[in-house]
């Protein structure tokens, strides 16, 4: 049976260009307004089917049409051209709260929130105290939501999502939201609401996510449908596609040292940019001095989609700075147990003189796939041992009994 | 392989099925919209009720200000047209004469204001979550007629002031408003749609509710206007709506048919017209808001 069907749409967005004629009075600017415009197709040709019961997952890029593909079936807007089929309820969770209102309360809010996706106000009473205490907010569910913690707005807005049970559920980029609990809770409803037969579409750029809710996935990439099948065999091509960014260094003839490659190397020595929690992972700069440098320090940062620093690996400092002679040069760092958590991560590397002025930059210089390996419960993974304990006798009694005779 | 496949498809399909394609504009199929906005009445109930309650939140007069809008509205006609300069009021107090036309005018004009901006300002709903679009514009309504209500009490007070009598012919207040109404919903769905794409509307806004007034005999009766220009006067369906709306409140006077006929019509037409437009621009409204 098959729940949702893309056959042959295209979706052509017009764009005006209203920075060209600022200085062009007002006639032109209401014919630029009125007229043509320019053409720009988000979607070409694309085909794909639902199975009920199933987790699609659609991957791609910053402006491979994702986005598009699901406000086309969410319905928020209509295709240029072909035709979509829903057989089902459906509903579409791409930003949560999106429809709060900041001077209602939360209970309030969950009525409304709860219509506006298609709830009856009948389902929403019958669901409100799960909703509430799925999202942990009882204790402020009778004050504005104004006066709400980001934490706390994004949490109902899920929550009141994950208890809505659509026929059919789209699901957008949520879980990059909220802590980190939170958001094993919201993996967790979502394995739930599929087990229990709900088809659903997943939108995401995070691989790890998707591998770990769907089955099967399509990758968009300038609108089109650039590979179907298992998470595990689309991610290779996914990372390949990654379009190197923009570089922004000086030109090449001003710098004294640059960066010839940047190699990453997996628990068997073999090179990749897949890698586990958990595991070993090592990585080699090779740069070139045109002349001699003096002390330098190497840093590799680990930069997540988020854009945030996420960890980073740096050569000795100060005293133990690394001295560049000049000619050619390379350096290794080695992590036995990479702590980062799964998800796609960018990589800067950058050469430093030891008072920070940089010697070479180079971002976004590739991009790697963290798997699931040991288990995160948490921020990251820590390295740890363990052991059980022989001596019985708690130290700490044997202190607080010693204290104690002091005082007497 | 063809058998099963076939099987499969004669199982009778318990959900509901949609196909989305390419917008077209076409009236007949806009009747197929209002059993969908049917299935959206509690959603259009929630945010009606929840845009009285927020309303006035955060504001110390509250409520009071449904009834402050007409009230100094009333103060400043009386100032201008009853003290500075003499307005005929076919015998009535000027007062109860202005104010029992400002009623279905405020009615209007803050109804018809406040839903063409309803779906620019709500853009973050429109371009994230799905919804009968029409819902926006025609909570304002809804609120539109709360603050009548309201407003009414005050009217209540000066008849009886006055001492203006009132007899069954008030009754005929229900046709009236029914037309008001939906001449309203038609312009709320047409300005609203418009106004996503051309914000210009939304400036020109309160100099057409002002032109539009004094096109209206609210500060003045029907029969101060020359007898030339009337037939094209009535063509605006609010003369009908206001002058009768007075005339059976005030003076116990019979509905005048013609012009309410002419107001029914002209606001039956365009509300088909506006409705079939709303639902033709609504299918890309998310990528031009």
């Amino acid at each position: 049976m098959i729940d949702l069907r893309f056959d042959r749409v295209s979706k052509r967005y017009r764009i005006r260009q209203e920075d060209a004629t600022h200085h062009a009075g007002w006639i032109n600017k209401m014919r630029s307004r009125l007229g043509p415009g320019k053409d720009f197709w988000a979607l070409r040709d694309v085909s794909f089917e639902v199975t009920r019961g199933e987790t699609l997952g659609i991957i791609g890029h910053n402006g491979s049409g994702k986005s598009t593909a699901l406000k086309l079936l969410a319905s928020i807007t209509t295709p240029t051209r072909g035709e979509i089929t829903i057989r089902g309820r459906i509903a579409a969770l791409l930003e949560v709260a999106s429809g709060f209102h900041p001077e209602l309360t939360g209970r309030e809010n969950i009525f409304l929130q709860g219509s506006i996706i298609g709830m009856r106000r009948r389902e929403i009473h019958a669901k409100l105290n799960r909703i509430i205490d799925f999202a942990e907010i009882r204790p402020f569910i009778d004050l504005p939501v104004k006066r709400y913690s980001s934490g706390m707005f994004v949490r109902l807005g899920f929550s009141i999502a994950a208890h809505l049970e659509p026929e059919i559920l789209l699901l957008d980029e949520v879980l990059a939201v909220g802590d980190m609990t939170f958001q094993k809770k919201c993996v967790e409803r979502i394995l739930e609401l599929s087990r229990s037969g709900m088809t659903i579409v997943f939108i995401s750029h995070d691989l790890a996510a998707v591998e770990r809710l769907c089955e099967r996935a399509i990758l968009l990439q300038r609108g089109q449908v650039a590979g179907e099948g298992p998470v595990s065999a689309l991610t290779a091509q996914y990372l390949t596609r990654m379009e190197p960014a923009v570089e922004e260094r000086p030109p090449a003839n001003q710098q004294i040292v640059k960066i010839k490659s940047v190699q990453f190397f997996d628990e068997s020595g073999r090179a990749g940019l897949q890698f586990r929690t958990g595991y070993p992972l090592r990585a080699r700069i090779d740069y070139e001095a045109s002349a001699e440098v003096g002390p330098a320090v190497f840093r590799l940062h680990f930069v997540g989609l988020d854009e945030r620093l996420h960890c980073e690996f740096v050569s000795g400092m100060n005293a133990a700075a690394q001295v560049v002679p000049a000619g050619l040069g390379a350096i290794e760092f080695l992590c036995e147990e990479i702590g980062l958590q799964p998800g796609i991560y960018h990589l800067d590397a950058k050469v430093e003189r030891p008072d920070g002025s940089e010697l070479a930059v180079q971002r976004r210089c590739a991009l790697i796939h963290m798997g699931e390996g040991k288990q995160v419960h948490g921020t990251f993974y820590a390295p740890h041992t363990w052991r059980p304990v022989s001596e019985l006798t708690p130290p700490s009694t044997q202190e607080a009994s010693q204290h104690l005779s002091g005082i007497i | 392989m063809q058998t099963p496949s076939m099987a499969q498809t004669s199982v009778p399909e318990a959900r509901s099925s949609k196909v989305i394609r390419p917008p077209a504009f076409n009236p007949l199929t806009t009747l197929r919209y209002l059993g969908e906005f049917k299935a959206y009445t509690d959603l259009f109930l929630t945010l009606s009720l929840h845009r009285i309650k927020v309303r006035y939140k955060q504001s110390a007069l509250g409520i009071a200000w449904a009834i402050l809008q007409p009230v100094s509205l009333m103060l400043i006609y009386i100032a201008i047209f009853s003290i500075v300069t003499q307005m005929p009021s076919e015998g009535m107090p000027y007062a109860v004469f202005v104010y029992a036309a400002l009623l279905p005018w405020t009615y209007f004009s803050t109804a018809v204001s406040a839903a063409t901006s309803s779906l620019v300002s709500h853009q973050q709903m429109v371009t994230k979550v799905y919804f009968p679009r029409e819902i926006l514009p025609l909570s304002y309504v809804v609120v539109g007629i709360f603050d009548f209500v309201i407003a009414t009490s005050v009217l209540a007070c000066l008849m009886i002031y006055y001492h203006v009598a009132v007899s069954f012919i008030i009754l005929w207040v229900v046709p009236i408003l029914l037309v008001e109404t939906m001449f309203i919903v038609a312009l709320s769905l047409l300005f609203s749609a418009i106004q996503v794409q051309f914000r210009d509307l939304g400036f020109a806004m309160p100099l057409i509710m002002q032109l539009w007034m004094f096109a209206t005999p609210v500060v003045y009766p029907l029969s101060k206007v020359p007898a030339r220009f009337r037939s094209l006067y009535v063509l605006n369906p609010m003369v009908g709506v206001v002058e009768n709306f007075r005339h059976v409140v005030l003076q116990r006077m019979s509905v005048d048919v013609p012009s309410l006929q002419i107001s029914f019509v002209i606001s039956a037409l365009l509300l088909v017209f506006s409705y079939a437009y709303f639902k033709h621009k609504e299918a890309t409204m998310a990528d031009i808001i």
